[in-house]
């Protein structure tokens, strides 16, 4: 197998984005293309998980190719739920990998906000068990709650832990100029002031307004190359040294330990095992905090930390800037937002930025190695990378 | 007649499953038809439970209760709860009922009340 490189990285603002799905996607890649100094790619993988539902329209990968003028490249969409950005670059790594292509694009994208808020909650819903999850009503809030409720009556975790997730990584968007979430936000205006009833009113008992990352258009884009391609662009070095991919029961309460997240632990694994490296080797993280309860559950384990105790080290503040191991320095999907199909490739491209040392005032001094957990489903399908810089 | 939802039991291994398998997860030998259906106890314990607030499309309702109960054989299931104040741990017992409409179609579900 060869050595797979991030040469190129791109994104767009998140956010809510008057402009058509193929040129959020175009965008991004535009960028990518532009920082790898490539105008020609042999694949393109675009990840995407509502195009033909929500914006009406198929076949998005070939739409991309053409709008790029990157004629005759493959090209092919990947829809694996929220965990479709890291299932393209899984693609997109295999194809460099196995020797088959030299330049690969994958771009992730999503334009929810063409549609309401309630018909945005339902096209997320659908990855739900049809027969025993969806006909009730379930969404993805309400999954989190339930875990939520799980995890505090076991491991002691609070609606303020939750809380902390939430100011942590909003803040930490006030830091990245592409974030959705531009507002500062504290403890004492979403959990301990009289008005924080209003300001954070509950969506999914115990989970409130600020648990749960926004609804968000954007794109984001990666450039893979082989290690001889990658040599010859010049840019910094960083390889892609880890994947591991896995997935549970579609219906979450059949679990036999539902406060485990098995599918997480065994990505990670993978991705450790393949990449040789241990959690304690990583210096910058991106976790998918969709809900903040999830920071915390996969802080564990992904092996940060030992199972039932990720809420007292964000107490300490381990999980921040300057702690032992900084998790969504960029905000996260709480507060970079989650164009569902764009997120894990905005995942690379924040832990790309990270091992450049691009990272501003976010940056985590002296990172040279980086993991990105994208989690699809409720936990049924997750993706873990590892990224470490060569010099 | 009451409704039922059921369980499906290899007639291979006897591994039951909910939801539905095409394949058993117990032997892994089986076809789909290879199944008995057996129903759902209604009675059990709540495991754990939410109140939505934001709910999707078609619900013309202000919240929804939903929770995951143990059921008494030990199987789980997720389900709309009636209960005022759920606690964890609580007694409920369900029925099958409509628990989605949509323009042409009901779709029935268990809805579980405190025992």
């Amino acid at each position: 197998m060869r050595d797979v490189y991030v040469a190129g990285i791109g994104i767009t603002t998140f956010t809510r984005l008057e402009y058509p799905l193929v040129e959020i996607a175009s965008y991004a890649s535009m960028m990518a293309l532009k920082d790898a100094g490539v105008t020609e790619v042999d694949q393109i993988y675009v990840a995407n998980m509502g195009a033909p539902r929500v914006n009406h329209q198929t076949a998005l990968a070939s739409a991309v190719a053409d709008s790029l003028s990157l004629l005759p490249a493959g090209a092919a969409a990947i829809e694996n739920g929220p965990a479709s950005g890291a299932a393209a670059i899984k693609a997109g790594f295999q194809a460099v990998a196995s020797g088959m292509d030299d330049v690969v694009l994958v771009t992730g994208v999503e334009r929810m906000r063409e549609v309401n808020n309630l018909e945005a909650t339902d096209f997320v819903a659908t990855l739900t068990h049809p027969l025993t999850e969806y006909i009730y009503g379930v969404t993805l809030p309400a999954h989190a709650a339930m875990f939520a409720r799980l995890y505090m009556e076991k491991y002691g975790v609070t609606e303020r832990h939750l809380a902390m997730v939430g100011v942590k990584n909003q803040n930490a968007a006030l830091n990245n100029v592409w974030a959705h979430l531009q507002q500062g936000i504290t403890l004492e205006g979403i959990l301990d002031s009289p008005e924080a009833m209003t300001n954070n009113p509950y969506v999914a008992e115990p989970l409130r307004f600020f648990d749960a990352c926004p609804v968000s258009d954007g794109g984001a884009a990666i450039i893979l190359v082989s290690k001889e391609k990658a040599q010859e662009l010049g840019r910094p070095m960083i390889r892609l040294s880890g994947l591991g991919q896995a997935t549970d029961t579609h219906a979450v309460f059949e679990r036999e330990e539902p406060t485990d997240l098995l599918a997480v632990r065994k990505a990670a694994k993978d991705a450790y095992e393949m990449s040789g490296l241990s959690p304690e080797e990583i210096d910058v993280a991106e976790l998918h905090d969709a809900f903040t309860i999830l920071e915390i559950a996969e802080s564990e384990e992904v092996g940060f930390f030992p199972k039932g105790e990720g809420h007292i080290a964000l107490e300490k503040g381990e999980t921040a800037l300057g702690g032992k191991i900084p998790i969504n320095v960029g905000g996260g999907l709480k507060g970079r937002g989650h164009p569902v199909g764009a997120t894990g490739v905005a995942q690379a491209w924040e832990i790309v930025t990270q091992l450049r040392g691009d990272g501003e005032k976010r940056q985590v001094e002296g990172a040279k190695t980086g993991l990105t957990l994208n989690f699809g489903g409720f936990g049924n399908n997750v993706v873990c990378l590892t990224f470490v810089r060569e010099d | 007649m009451a409704r039922e939802i059921y369980a499906y039991k290899c007639r291979l291994c006897g591994t039951m499953h909910y939801p539905f398998r095409m394949l058993c997860k117990g032997c892994k030998q089986n076809d789909f038809f290879e199944f008995d259906t057996v129903p759902l106890p209604k009675t059990g314990k709540l495991l754990t439970f939410t109140t939505v607030y934001n709910l999707p499309a078609q619900y013309e309702v202000a919240t929804l209760g939903l929770g995951i109960v143990e059921l008494e054989n030990g199987m789980r299931m997720l389900g709309q709860l009636e209960i005022e104040e759920p606690e964890i741990g609580m007694a409920v017992k369900g029925s099958v009922e409509v628990v989605r409409k949509e323009t042409y179609d009901d779709y029935y579900g268990m809805v579980f009340t405190a025992a």
